[in-house]
């Protein structure tokens, strides 16, 4: 793949892989660092990336989701207060902008553990395939209905007591 | 995977979301819609799941659009590039020293003893060097006041 078109797909790319970083570091801030470090580790190497074993999408995104499990480790080692560790939910200033659905999903999601946010995430938002979804989170395909499954029904319940 | 030979009078479960997202065989998709029709309970969860995952699709949970992601690319490409640029720079004067050091070990006209001066004085500005290279390092990585604006 010439290295323009790689960079023109990753720029489209860039918001879905920001919330997807969103689910796993708890802050748009951080996610925002690992998508730009991502960003880098492909550039700097983009033939590590071989069109023949897939597409660019569901590589992209376990990148990105390697880089913010390895900014969380480093931010455990150096002994980060975990209180830091903010929730995804909206900023005041986010809420002015977005919608009373997006609102109500975004405080759902946030209610569930990271695993559950970001198996739906990847299924829901980013639209990927089950076999996809098995290459990024590194687990067998198997077993991607049934944890998605559960993620939904959690999500349901969470929004369910959010509406009440 | 869930098996395909279960009772009709089960409740499908997991299979709704594989439903859904189209990822079950024809006969699994012929079980999801029979055990739909008749169990109400299943077909009001279907319809639940639709319309979940039509919430999380519509949501928007980044509010960062493609220009900005475009800029930071080109701030990632020109870090990038920069890298590399750093890297052949280094590898470049390592090599001249490489070259340097060994011509002038084997230079049969000059002294024994002036080698030695000479090897002394650049050997000790090399350990000068590297040292405070190395500590300067060590505080940029610890200084948790780097990114503080003065």
């Amino acid at each position: 793949m010439e290295t323009q078109d790689m960079q023109r797909e990753l720029a489209q790319l860039g918001g879905g892989a920001h919330a997807l970083a969103i689910q796993i570091m708890g802050n748009a801030e951080d996610a925002a660092d690992a998508v730009h470090d991502a960003f880098e580790v492909v550039l700097t190497e983009p033939d590590r990336f071989d069109s023949e074993k897939g597409p660019l999408k569901p590589w992209f995104l376990r990148v990105v989701r390697n880089r913010c499990i390895d900014m969380l480790r480093r931010r455990r080692r150096s002994e980060v207060p975990v209180e830091e560790l903010r929730d995804p939910a909206l900023t005041p200033e986010e809420s002015l902008h977005a919608d009373q659905r997006t609102q109500a999903v975004r405080r759902a999601l946030a209610a569930l553990t990271s695993d559950k946010r970001e198996i739906i995430v990847l299924r829901d938002y980013l639209d990927l395939s089950y076999a996809e979804i098995a290459k990024v989170l590194d687990i067998a395909p198997g077993t991607v209905m049934s944890r998605l499954h559960r993620s939904r029904l959690a999500l349901k319940e969470a929004l369910e007591n959010h509406d009440k | 995977m869930t098996s395909n030979t279960r009772s009709i009078d089960e409740h499908v479960g997991e299979m709704l979301s594989g439903y859904i997202d189209g990822e079950l065989t024809q006969q699994q998709r012929q079980h999801v819609e029979v055990h739909c029709g008749a169990c109400a309970a299943c077909k009001k969860e279907l319809d639940e799941l639709i319309d979940l995952r039509t919430d999380v699709g519509r949501a928007q949970l980044s509010e960062f659009g493609e220009d900005i992601w475009r800029e930071k690319m080109n701030d990632s490409t020109v870090q990038a590039s920069r890298g590399i640029g750093w890297l052949l720079v280094i590898g470049g004067v390592l090599i001249a020293a490489g070259i340097g050091i060994y011509e002038f070990v084997i230079d049969s006209s000059i002294g024994l003893t002036a080698k030695l001066i000479a090897g002394a004085i650049y050997g000790g500005i090399a350990v000068l060097f590297f040292s405070v290279l190395r500590q300067r390092l060590i505080e940029r990585k610890t200084d948790k006041y780097k990114d503080v604006e003065i």
